[in-house]
This record gives C-alpha cells, sequence and structure tokens, in this order.
C-alpha cells in the first residue's frame, strides 16, 4: 500500500459498526484490533463491562459498545471484535460488531452531534462526519475514559 | 537528572556522617560529588543548577586547604545551601523524567564503608551485591523501568508456554521431548525469578533520606535527635518502597516531634541530651520488617485512654477490658491524635489510621510497642513484593477468584450431615459455630450476585476463614480449586472502585481470574461496619433495613431473663412502694389524673406473690385499648437490639410470644396483652366486623392447609417484631405472606399486585400514611376496593374501632392472638365485595 498523504485537513480514522451504525475512532488513538478468544465476567460491574480478556499476558478490560449506545436487541453475534485502546495506561477493548475499512476523512465534513440525539448517547460522540456512505459518529474516548475512573475512586461506597 | 538524584543523596548521606566523624576522606569525598554535579548539571545545560553547584563546590574548597575542616555550623550552612540545590533540581524534574527514574546505575560507589551509620549505596544492581568493590563501575547499567515491566509480562507469556509444553510432554511417550520440557521448565523458572529480583531496590532509597528529615527536624524543634539506619541493603519491591515512604516519613517525624522529649526534660529524666532514632529493616519469614524505635518518652496509656474515651472511640466501661497492646493500638484508630496542639511538625489531621490504612492497602501489617518512659517501637511488616504473591483458587459458580494467602487463616469443611456441628441459617443468613465462637459467613455467590445457591441442606460446605482488620469471618464457596503463586495485574479504576477486586491474574492455562479484596468483601459484605463505620447512618432506617428489633430486658423472680418488645412500652415508671394502694384484690397506683392497675407478673407467669420489700417498685407501663397498666418487675436490666428471630414454644407458655435463642442465654418474650387478658379476663376485645362479615362462616380449619397455597396476604406492620410474628403465623398455616414497613409501601405494592393479593392485614399506627388513611385510599379505587382488609393493633378502643370500620376496614383485630387472627383471616378470604 501507498504511503497515504495526509494534509492538515484530513483525519485518518478506523471504522467500526454496532448495530446498523458506523462509527469512528482516530486512528492513532487504537493499539490494535482482534478478535475476542474469551471474557471473563466481572460480578457487580456495571453492565457495559462484559469482562476482563487476556491480551497476550496482559488484561484488558472489555467494553460493551452495544451497552454504550442502548442496542438492547439482544442479537448473538458470533464473531465480535475487539478495537483495543490504551487509557490511563491501562487496556481497554471496545467490543463492536464488525470492523470496517481505515478511512481518510475531511475535517471539512465534521459537523457537531445533533443535539436532538439523547444525551446519553451525545455525550460519548465527539462529532459526526458526513460521508459518502453515510454518517459516521466519531467516538470520544475520552469521555469513556472518564466512565472507567469515577472520582472518589477507591472510597466511592457500594450500595449493596 | 537520576545521576544528579543519586549524587545528592550520597552527598547528605556523607555530610551526615562526616558530622558525625570529620575525616579528611569523608569531606574529599564530599568535595568530589559536588564536582561531579557541577560538571553534570553543565554538560546537560541545567545552568542554575550548576551555577550553585559551583558555588558550594568553592565553598568546599575553601575548607579543603585548612587543617581543621568546618565547624558545626559551617555543617550547618552546608546543609541549608545544599537544600537549596536540591530544590533546583526537583524543579527540573517534570520536564525531564516524571516517572521515577531508571534502576540501575553506575555511579563509582566509593562510600566510607567502615562508618556504621553510613548505609549501602543507594542503587539497583542486576550483579550480587556482595562482590561489589569501588573498582566496580562498568559491571551495571542504566535500563528503564518500562523496559523491565515489558520483560516481567513477557516472561509470564513464557510461563505459560512452558506449561503448555510440559502439559503436552507428559501426554507424550517422546523421551527427548521430555527431558527438553524438564529443562525447558527450569531455565524458565530459573529465569523467572531472578526476572523478580531486578525490580528489587534497596530500602536505604528511602529511608536513607530521613536523615536529612530527623536533622532539619531536630533543628526545628530544638532537639538532639540522632538517626540510625541498620540494614539500608534490604531489598524490597520498587512499588512497595514508593508506597511505605508515606507512611514511614509521618511514624519518623511522630518520633521526633512527640516521641523525643527536649533536652532538658532528658537531662532532667537522667537519659543522655540526644534522644535516638534506630529505624532497622531486616528479612524474617518471606517479609520485610521495619522496625522505628525512639528511646523517647513512651505512650502515656491514661492519656490515651481518656483522649480515646472523650473521642468516643471506646467507651468507659470498655476500658478494663483492654489489654496494653489494645491501648496502643488506639492510636491508630480514625480520628485519634494525642499531641495537645497542633504543630507544624506532626497533628495536621492525618493521623496515625492513614499510616494503618495505607500499610494494610499494600498487605502490611503494623504494630506498636511502648513502655512510658523509655521509648516507643512501631513495626512494620511488608510483604516483599506486590507482584507476585501467594494464593488461594478457588471456584465459585463457574468463576473462579484468588484468596491472597495472607489474609487467610484456615480453610474448613464443613460435612453438613454432621448434626452437631453445621453450617446453620440464622435469620437469612449462614453462620457456623467455629471453636465455640459463632463466625459469620459471607456467600460469596450470593455477595457477587451470582446465580448459583449454596446448597446448605446437604452436602460439603467449603469455607475460607479470613481476617480484615479486626474481624474474623468466613467465605462460603464451591470448591478448592489450586493454590499458586500469582502475578498481580491492576484493574482499571472503575473495576477497583467496586471495592471488592484487588487485582486480577492470568493462570497457568491462560484464563483471567479476579483477586478478591478481603476488606472490600467484607465492606460490601457488612462485616464489622458496626465498629468502624463512625458516620451518621439514619439510625432507625438502619434498624428496618436489618430487621433489627429493640427489647427491653428485665428481671423476674426467675433466673431467665424476660424481656418486653420496646415499642409496646409505653413509660417506665418507678413507684414508692407505699403509693401502691390495695382495693380488693387490685393494686393501684395513682397516675396522671388517674388510676394505674398494677399487675404483678410474677404472680401472673409463676404463680407466686411479689414481695414489696422494697422502697422502689418499678413499673412498666403499658397502654392497652384506651387504658394504661402497669406491670411490676423486679429489675430492668437493659435494652438489646438484635435480628434474633423469635422461637413459639412448642407448648404455649400463658403470658409469653416465645423466646429468644441468643448465643448465650435464652430469653422470654412477655406478650404484655394476655398478661392483660390474664389478670382482666373481662377486658378481652372480640374481633370487631362489618355485618356482611359477621354472616360469614368460618371454613373448618382441618382444609386450611389444602386451600391456602395460592393465597396471598398482604402485611403491612412497621414493628420489626409484630411483622415477623404475624407473617410467621400466617406462613405456618399455608398463607403465602408479603410484607410492608408502612401503609405507603403497602399501596405501592397492592398498585402493582393487586392481582395475586387475597387479603390485606394492616397494622393502624404506622410511619409515612397509617392504617385508616391506607383503607380509604383503597376504598376508593375500584380495583383495589375488591380485596378484603383486615386491621391489627394494640389500639382497641371504642374510638379507633369506630374509625377503622369508618375508614373501610372489613374487620378490626387486637393484637396479637393467633388463633382469633386464623380464624379472621379465614373468614374474610371467603368476602366477595361487589366491583363498585
Amino acid at each position: 500500500m501507498s504511503a497515504v498523504v495526509t494534509n492538515k485537513a484530513t483525519h485518518i480514522v478506523i471504522t467500526f459498526y454496532v448495530g446498523d451504525y458506523c462509527f469512528a475512532i482516530e486512528v492513532n488513538k487504537v493499539q490494535e484490533v482482534t478478535g475476542i478468544s474469551e471474557v471473563y465476567p466481572v460480578p457487580l460491574a456495571s453492565a457495559f463491562v462484559l469482562g476482563l480478556i487476556n491480551l497476550r499476558g496482559q488484561i484488558a478490560t472489555a467494553l460493551s459498545l452495544r451497552e454504550f449506545f442502548k442496542h438492547k436487541d439482544n442479537v448473538v453475534n458470533i464473531h465480535p471484535m475487539s478495537v483495543v485502546c490504551r487509557i490511563d495506561g491501562g487496556l481497554i477493548s471496545m467490543v463492536v460488531d464488525r470492523v470496517g475499512d481505515v478511512i481518510e476523512v475531511q475535517e471539512s465534513l465534521f459537523e457537531k452531534t445533533p443535539e436532538t440525539i439523547e444525551l446519553e448517547i451525545q455525550k460519548y460522540i465527539k462529532g459526526i462526519y458526513k460521508t459518502n456512505n453515510g454518517f459516521l459518529s466519531l467516538l470520544d474516548i475520552e469521555v469513556i475514559a472518564k466512565e472507567l475512573s469515577p472520582h472518589g475512586d477507591s472510597s466511592s461506597v457500594i450500595a449493596s | 537528572m537520576a545521576e544528579a538524584e543519586e549524587i545528592c543523596d550520597q552527598f547528605i548521606k556523607n555530610l551526615t556522617a562526616y558530622e558525625l566523624d570529620p575525616s579528611k576522606e569523608i569531606f574529599d569525598e564530599l568535595y568530589r560529588l559536588m564536582h561531579s554535579l557541577k560538571g553534570s548539571a553543565y554538560l546537560f545545560s541545567f545552568k542554575n543548577l550548576g551555577d550553585k553547584a559551583h558555588h558550594l563546590e568553592s565553598y568546599l574548597e575553601g575548607f579543603r586547604h585548612q587543617s581543621n575542616g568546618p565547624s558545626q555550623s559551617e555543617i550547618g550552612k552546608l546543609f541549608s545551601d545544599f537544600k537549596v540545590i536540591e530544590i533546583e533540581l526537583q524543579s527540573l524534574h517534570p520536564n525531564f523524567k516524571p516517572t521515577g527514574r531508571p534502576e540501575v546505575h553506575s555511579i563509582a560507589q566509593n562510600v566510607s564503608q567502615e562508618h556504621q551509620s553510613s548505609p549501602e549505596p543507594t542503587s539497583i544492581n542486576i550483579v550480587d551485591k556482595s562482590k561489589q568493590s569501588q573498582d566496580e563501575t562498568n559491571s551495571s547499567i542504566r535500563v528503564s523501568v518500562n523496559l523491565l515491566d515489558n520483560l516481567m509480562t513477557l516472561m509470564g507469556e513464557m510461563v505459560l508456554v512452558r506449561n503448555q509444553v510440559i502439559q503436552l510432554s507428559n501426554r507424550s511417550e517422546d523421551a527427548h521431548l521430555q527431558s527438553l520440557s524438564k529443562k525447558l521448565n527450569v531455565v524458565t523458572s530459573e529465569i523467572q525469578n531472578e526476572m523478580m529480583k531486578t525490580r528489587l531496590q534497596p530500602i536505604g532509597t528511602v529511608i536513607n533520606k530521613f536523615q536529612r528529615v530527623v536533622r532539619d527536624l531536630a533543628q526545628d524543634l530544638g532537639k538532639g535527635i540522632q538517626l540510625q539506619i541498620q540494614g539500608a541493603d534490604t531489598e524490597l519491591d520498587k512499588s512497595l518502597l514508593e508506597a511505605i515512604k508515606d507512611p514511614l516519613t509521618h511514624i519518623v517525624r511522630n518520633s521526633c516531634d512527640h516521641g523525643i522529649e527536649s533536652p532538658q526534660d532528658r537531662i532532667s529524666a537522667g537519659k543522655p541530651r540526644d534522644g535516638h532514632i534506630t529505624i532497622r529493616a531486616y528479612h524474617e519469614g518471606g517479609q520485610v520488617v521495619i522496625e522505628v524505635g525512639d528511646d523517647g518518652k513512651g505512650l502515656h496509656k491514661e492519656r490515651l485512654i481518656s483522649k480515646a474515651i472523650e473521642k468516643g472511640i471506646i467507651s468507659r466501661g470498655d476500658q478494663d477490658k483492654l489489654s496494653e497492646s489494645d491501648v496502643f493500638n488506639l492510636i491508630f484508630a480514625p480520628g485519634f491524635s494525642t499531641a495537645q496542639q497542633v504543630t507544624n511538625v506532626s497533628g495536621r489531621g492525618v493521623g496515625m489510621d492513614v499510616v494503618r490504612t495505607n500499610i494494610e492497602k499494600i498487605g502490611g501489617t503494623i504494630d506498636l510497642q511502648s513502655r512510658t518512659g523509655h521509648g516507643t517501637t512501631i513495626k512494620l511488616k511488608i510483604p516483599l513484593t506486590l507482584a507476585i504473591i501467594p494464593a488461594l483458587i478457588v471456584q465459585c459458580g463457574s468463576e473462579h477468584f484468588a484468596i491472597p494467602q495472607s489474609k487467610l487463616e484456615e480453610l474448613v469443611r464443613v460435612e453438613q450431615t454432621n448434626e452437631e456441628n453445621r453450617v446453620e441459617i440464622l435469620h437469612g443468613s449462614p453462620v457456623f459455630k467455629l471453636r465455640g465462637q459463632i463466625l459469620p459467613l459471607v456467600d460469596l455467590s450470593k455477595v457477587l450476585k451470582r446465580n448459583s445457591n449454596t446448597n446448605y441442606d446437604r452436602g460439603v460446605i467449603n469455607i475460607a476463614v479470613v481476617k480484615s482488620e479486626e474481624t474474623s469471618f468466613g467465605i462460603v464457596f464451591d470448591a478448592i480449586q489450586d493454590t499458586a503463586d500469582i502475578v498481580v495485574k491492576p484493574l482499571n479504576r472503575l473495576l477497583k472502585s467496586l471495592q471488592i477486586y484487588s487485582g486480577a491474574t492470568i493462570l497457568g492455562d491462560g484464563s483471567v481470574i479476579l483477586i478478591l479484596d478481603i476488606l472490600g468483601v467484607s465492606k460490601v459484605a457488612r462485616i464489622g461496619m458496626n465498629r468502624n463505620d463512625y458516620t451518621n447512618h439514619d439510625d432507625k432506617e438502619d434498624k428496618l433495613l436489618a430487621d433489627i428489633q429493640d427489647y427491653l430486658l428485665v428481671g423476674l423472680a426467675s433466673p431467665t431473663k424476660h424481656a418486653f418488645i420496646l415499642n409496646s412500652v409505653f413509660r417506665l415508671e418507678e413507684f414508692n412502694t407505699d403509693q401502691i394502694e390495695q382495693c380488693g384484690n387490685l393494686s393501684l397506683v395513682r397516675y396522671r389524673d388517674a388510676t394505674l392497675p398494677i399487675i404483678d407478673l410474677n404472680l401472673i407467669l409463676f404463680g407466686e406473690k411479689s414481695k414489696f420489700d422494697q422502697l422502689k417498685t418499678l413499673v412498666i407501663v403499658v397502654r392497652k385499648k384506651d387504658k394504661l397498666y402497669g406491670l411490676m418487675v423486679d429489675t430492668i436490666v437493659d435494652t438489646l437490639s438484635t435480628d434474633v428471630e423469635m422461637e413459639t414454644q412448642p407448648i404455649k407458655q400463658k403470658g409469653l410470644f416465645g423466646s429468644l435463642n441468643l448465643p448465650d442465654e435464652l430469653i422470654a418474650l412477655i406478650d404484655p396483652f394476655e398478661i392483660i387478658n390474664l389478670a382482666y379476663p373481662d377486658q378481652i376485645q372480640e374481633p370487631v366486623n362489618k355485618p356482611e362479615v359477621a354472616q360469614l362462616q368460618a371454613v373448618h380449619r382441618e382444609n386450611v392447609f389444602v386451600n391456602n397455597e395460592s393465597k396471598r396476604i398482604l402485611l403491612a406492620e412497621d414493628t420489626v417484631f409484630f411483622r415477623k410474628a404475624i407473617k410467621n403465623v400466617l406462613e405456618k398455616a399455608g398463607y403465602q405472606v408479603i410484607t410492608a414497613n408502612d401503609g405507603h409501601q403497602a399501596l405501592e405494592i397492592m398498585i402493582k399486585e393487586y392481582k395475586s393479593i387475597s387479603l390485606l392485614v394492616s397494622d393502624i399506627e404506622m410511619p409515612k400514611m397509617n392504617g385508616f388513611q391506607l383503607a380509604e385510599h383503597l376504598k376508593n379505587n375500584p380495583q383495589l376496593n375488591l380485596i378484603p382488609r383486615m386491621a391489627i393493633s394494640s389500639r382497641a378502643d371504642s374510638g379507633f374501632l369506630k374509625k377503622g370500620l369508618e375508614s373501610g376496614f372489613d374487620m378490626y383485630l387486637e393484637k396479637l392472638n393467633q388463633d382469633v387472627l386464623l380464624n379472621a383471616v379465614e373468614k374474610l378470604m371467603h368476602l366477595k365485595r361487589e366491583a363498585a
């Protein structure tokens, strides 16, 4: 493959699908994309935590993007994929339905997330790219990271 | 940068050594160190630092040519000048290397080894330390921590592969493969061991800094303090070193501030003028022990106790029960500080409790010994490394969890077929009697909200007895899987905040398991909360949730203690015995503009009259209907809060509800209403009904068990005791019972589940919404109105009865006669109301 020529006005993103929607994440934030072998559940954790996975000797926390974006359609995906990012020194595996291409998107096609979208979903999306093949929602990995480090940290009390 | 820090460390060390022993060699070393610091600083164009080092170097040079070296005060100036350099160095820090420094370095290690207080060089060396000599400068290299961490991870991978190869070779017939895999096994284990060592660092890197801390403090406080360090070469995992740094600093500062007395005090106590603080570090039984001892005034036991009482940490009655070490350990209790006034040295609100918490967080323990007038020693025990811990791997449902061995006290296997000692269910929670002590049990599958249910009826129960803080408890799991040395991997903060896991690990077969945080488990399971939880919870709410009932314990002419339900007690009164007047067969006392009939409990319960031989008579006042009655008791013992359930006696005792079987004694529970009925049979209240109810015929009792399967009764009752008691009675008769704590809750349940409810039984006096309001609500709803309603209350005077029927109850009963209740329930079950 020839080197991708970039200029200031474009970004390279990796795309993936959750349900029918296409999402994107800046390619430099992704460490790797892998299939998923076994997920070891974490009892009592939030619903969006699928569990832990063994990523070649390192432990990654698997998050369900379906849960984040409220896809409750209970479709059992036999071949989910994992987009692995490093956040705060820890590994996060975002479990998605299908991984698409790595594409170059024009900065000029970027727009803010429409305000009518449900707030709970809106907050995870930085903005929307309008591409020829439809909309691309750019995932805000920092917000997801924040979700993973609740303030109060160890002092927070569990309601039991 | 790292080099500069090392130079600083050594400079300080040498300077301290020089202060005690002003020899020419040490001074030359100081000069040389400052010279190389200057050189390095300029080399990396840290001009400020270089200039300052240069200045200090010139200052030192002046002394170099004198015969008698610097005086004490001049050494003092050296310390303060050097501080400037250190500050300069720290300000450069973030720009350059914010996360620690490389572990291995190659500075010439020419420290004056002969001097007792100069510790080992402050470096990590991959080569064997004992062989190290001054000229061995080239045998160590700098390696970044990241590289080491990566190597560790890869090492772990290698171990996994090794395990798989061994499994394969065990199945194979090939002798060659087998011998190769054996070799692989040995080599891998060795590499693993060596790799682990690379993370170890001598404790001197932390504790040598205290020379400076102590010196500065001593000056500030106007005290003479000598610090002695022993065993600075004891090695400890780097991450642990970081973790103990602050607690240790706190302890040392405390010793300086509170421990060592002022010179005058010391001299008048007959001690040498200068105080001594000793830090000793050594290995012991797979742990590193750090002792910080001082020869100061020691802890003052009485003052500790009075302080603890003042702060509400212990109660006045507890003080005699405390052993000496208990008393000393009080200083680790939250909210405790003996410093009379806050100095800038200690007493800034960060108490010893934080020290203890931090030490326990890394799996260590802390212990304190003290002799008044002779000093205090604090002993820390720290695990060698956090990274690898021995653990027990247990199975719970389909999942596995690791329990750190350090928290494990013992494993117990209980055969449930053994009638004498088995796990029993006490109010819904399993408990086990271990050597005569009740051991609270935490069912792992329940705490983790797993679906699997432990079967307590038969089979074998596995219990891991663990210790968290002061409390021991048992964790019930399904099976023991294995013991293993596990490599602890951190969890992200979200999962850490669940409190129940301290980390995760990857097992030999590549599977990931979670490591249980015992302290967290106990918190989630609410074990030991009573003692440690000082926050102000809504007490009443908590009691409701925990199903705890308050009782009033009284003494009667019987060795058994008797108890009243506290809610049924109207007042406690003490009358002069001569106030009690006899009127026919009645004993009466004038009380609140009326007469209070006095009932002799001893007479009714045991058939023997009480002797009125004392000046005062204790009376428990109870309200029944609109009248007050006084029940005479011998003594009032105490109150009791417990969630122990009442047991009804097989043969009904007159005047008693039943008994409370506490672990150490049995308490008889008095039914004050029945007592009153027994004393005044003519006052018994018959159930009051609406006319249509009166026409219903009670079904014959024998049919009850067949018919009641599908009958659900909603019981609204705020008093825990009655809620349980009535529920018991109804359930024994075969009904299903759901309960509500107040009228409001009852209404909510009604609205949600009215289709499955056949009868409402409700108390009248309840919080949030009383029985009358509840009945009104139900009456006005066409759907809910179909369900028959029964009121049951101790307030059964005529006004209440009338209002009850008006508000829509079909029947009004007085608490609490089983047979009357069951009859009434059966009657009402047949009440069919036409939909309005």
